[in-house]
């Protein structure tokens, strides 16, 4: 089982580190490819790009998807349950879908765009970004929502009642104890975006693509060291965000369960 | 609404409800209540789950707006007012102190949100924390204090402010028996010393009747009776009051006049004047006797001048202190009980006995 598994990757690993030309054979130890790597300009365009729309796309989808969080779990209005069922969407519409709507909308816009106030706006980086946003409000959204479940509404009720505004209430007690759930979903939403290939595509505009993106692109010329070494890069850039969005998780549960032992056991 | 003791009369009570409702979706949860607490008093609204007792609480607070009516605080309209804009503070049923703050500063936070100099907050916190004497525990937080701790932060907490009134949601219920009589004691100790009005709701009748000055009794989100502790013991004028705080039998019959009442078997009895405001002549009324005020003797020794029933001891139960008879009437069951006490005969099972009480030892109350 396991070598299905971690075979792949520990030969990824191995290979990219191969001096032979064709990918799948040993020729000797050479770390050249990583520095290729990071002398090719449109690779370093490529990660520029990856890495600005990740943290753009991160920090307003964060925003959003705790907003939408507090307002799912914390107040009643009318249409809840239909807001509700809708911000699930993205997490199973199939991402070829996602991407084929987000085409068509941003195509559709444009044009009416420039129809009505004659501006030409073209795909790029914006798009990407607002693509990004769209899916990873939902997976914030959740992780947050969990959080925020677990904690005593009357916490708030007490800020209240003790001259806190709405907004100190929020920034002094509600903030701090839901921020593991919003680093969580940040952490989640960074390695999406990075990761995210599908959606990137379609929606990307010239000069301005993504490195899974590009990487994809390269693969159909053939398989190449570089495209082994770009790998194994993204793979460690993935490994380091989810051990720390598990180390957050794990950190908070913990203590959890000591407040749980401390006040149980008096 | 009833109230025995009239409300008080000057012109700022500390808390005023006129007419106040709560609908919540299409349950009424507050009906049409009246109220008025005094300045400096401890009132207890007491009534069993779901009567609209915290519902009322919370909207002194600010944390449900009424749906009708007016609410005064001193003489302010604050019905519409958010929580952060009224001169109250609540201590919560769960205390509700917040897990990632230290003793000192959840004990700040008010002072701080109200933008108190810092030197001023540093002085009314240490003075709050002295006052529930938690003094030492400034830095621990709330997961590692006792729940008589956590309660005594609690109140720390709202006290700092200097609120005009300090509502307690259950003050007392999430703690066991023993710490409870304990902080029974030093909330009303409390009270005294920082000689603010404090509003508390509760279901525990014992609770009500020890710690406070006066009670409202609700039931069904109405107000159905004021009184100090004693009125509402001695003179209750609902039947859902006498049986709520300690224990009655009820006998049934109609007002005849102020004075009298036409048992259903026929006898008239002697009453307690009663209020013609609160139940008409010619209503039916139950008559609450309570246990240990109804006597025992044999057929026939009854003293004169007082009403009588006859009846056969149904059971006999022995409490220690007390001993406790079920007496089968012809037309019902009476609980009565009598200490235990070498001058006094113990009946047995089967005795005929007749009961007597004084006129002044019985309420009537509304069915």
């Amino acid at each position: 089982m396991l070598i299905f598994l971690y075979a792949p990757i520990i030969l990824l690993v191995v290979y990219s580190f191969s001096a032979s030309r064709i990918p799948g054979q040993w020729g000797g130890f050479t770390s050249e490819w990583y520095v290729k790597l990071f002398e090719d300009p449109r690779i370093q365009r490529t990660i520029g790009v990856s890495i600005r729309v990740a943290l753009v796309s991160t920090v307003i989808s964060t925003m959003l998807g705790t907003m939408s969080a507090l307002a799912l779990e914390r107040f009643k209005f009318r249409g809840k349950r239909v807001f509700d069922a809708l911000l699930y969407l993205p997490i199973i519409i199939p991402d070829v879908t996602m991407a084929v709507m987000m085409l068509m909308f941003f195509t559709q816009a444009f044009d009416l765009l420039n129809l009505v106030f004659g501006i030409g706006l073209s795909k790029g980086f914006a798009t990407i970004v607002v693509s990004h946003i769209a899916f990873n409000i939902a997976y914030v959204s959740v992780v947050v929502r969990a959080r925020v479940a677990g904690m005593d509404a009357t916490l708030e009720q007490a800020a209240s009642d003790l001259y806190a505004s709405r907004w100190q209430a929020f920034r002094y007690v509600t903030l701090p104890l839901i921020a593991p759930g919003v680093l969580g979903g940040a952490l989640l939403a960074i390695t999406l975006s990075l990761d995210d290939v599908v959606v990137t595509q379609f929606v990307a505009g010239p000069g301005s693509t993504t490195l899974p993106v590009y990487v994809f692109s390269l693969i159909r010329k053939g398989v190449t060291p570089t495209i082994n070494a770009v790998s194994v890069i993204m793979l460690v850039a993935s490994l380091i965000l989810v051990a720390g969005s598990v180390g957050l998780q794990r950190a908070s549960a913990a203590r959890g369960r000591q407040q749980l032992r401390t006040t149980g056991g008096k | 609404m009833t109230e025995r003791s009239g409300s008080p009369s000057n012109s700022h009570a500390a808390v005023s409800l006129r007419g106040i409702s709560k609908i919540f979706d299409d349950v009424t949860a507050v009906d049409n209540v009246d109220l008025d607490i005094a300045d400096g008093e401890f009132f207890a609204l007491l009534g069993p789950s779901g009567c609209g007792k915290t519902t009322t609480l919370r909207m002194i607070a600010g944390l449900e707006i009424p749906s009708a009516g007016s609410l005064q605080i001193f003489g302010e309209e604050v019905g519409p007012l958010p929580p952060n804009k009224r001169p109250v503070n609540t201590v919560f049923q769960n205390y509700a102190l917040f897990p990632h703050m230290s003793v000192e500063d959840n004990v700040a936070f008010g002072l701080r949100m109200r933008k108190v100099d810092k030197a001023e907050t540093a002085r009314r916190v240490a003075e709050a924390i002295s006052l529930v004497r938690m003094g030492g525990m400034e830095a621990r937080r709330p997961a590692q204090l006792s729940g008589g701790q956590q309660q005594r932060v609690a109140l720390a907490r709202a006290l700092v402010n200097r609120p005009k009134v300090l509502l307690l949601d259950e003050p007392l219920a999430a703690l066991d028996l023993k710490l409870r009589q304990e902080m029974q004691f030093e909330l009303k100790q409390l009270q005294r010393e920082v000689g603010i009005t404090f509003v508390f709701v509760t279901h525990d009748q014992e609770e009500a009747l020890a710690l406070s000055d006066r009670i409202g009794v609700m039931d069904g989100g109405r107000l159905l009776q004021v009184g100090t502790p004693e009125e509402m013991y001695d003179a209750p004028v609902d039947r859902f009051v006498a049986d709520f705080i300690g224990r009655s039998n009820f006998l049934h019959g109609t007002l005849e006049n102020s004075t009298t009442v036409c048992l259903s078997n026929g006898d008239r009895i002697n009453v307690p004047v009663v209020d013609s405001d609160v139940i008409a002549v010619g209503d039916a009324v139950q008559v609450s006797l309570r246990p240990e005020r109804v006597m025992v003797c044999d057929p026939h020794e009854v003293p004169e001048g007082h009403a009588r029933l006859q009846g056969r001891v149904a059971t006999v139960t022995f409490l220690g202190n007390s001993i406790v008879y079920h007496v089968q009437l012809d037309w019902m069951t009476v609980v009565v009980e009598t200490d235990h006490r070498p001058d006094l005969r113990r009946r047995a099972v089967d005795d005929d006995v007749a009961l007597w009480w004084r006129d002044d030892a019985i309420a009537v109350v509304r069915p």
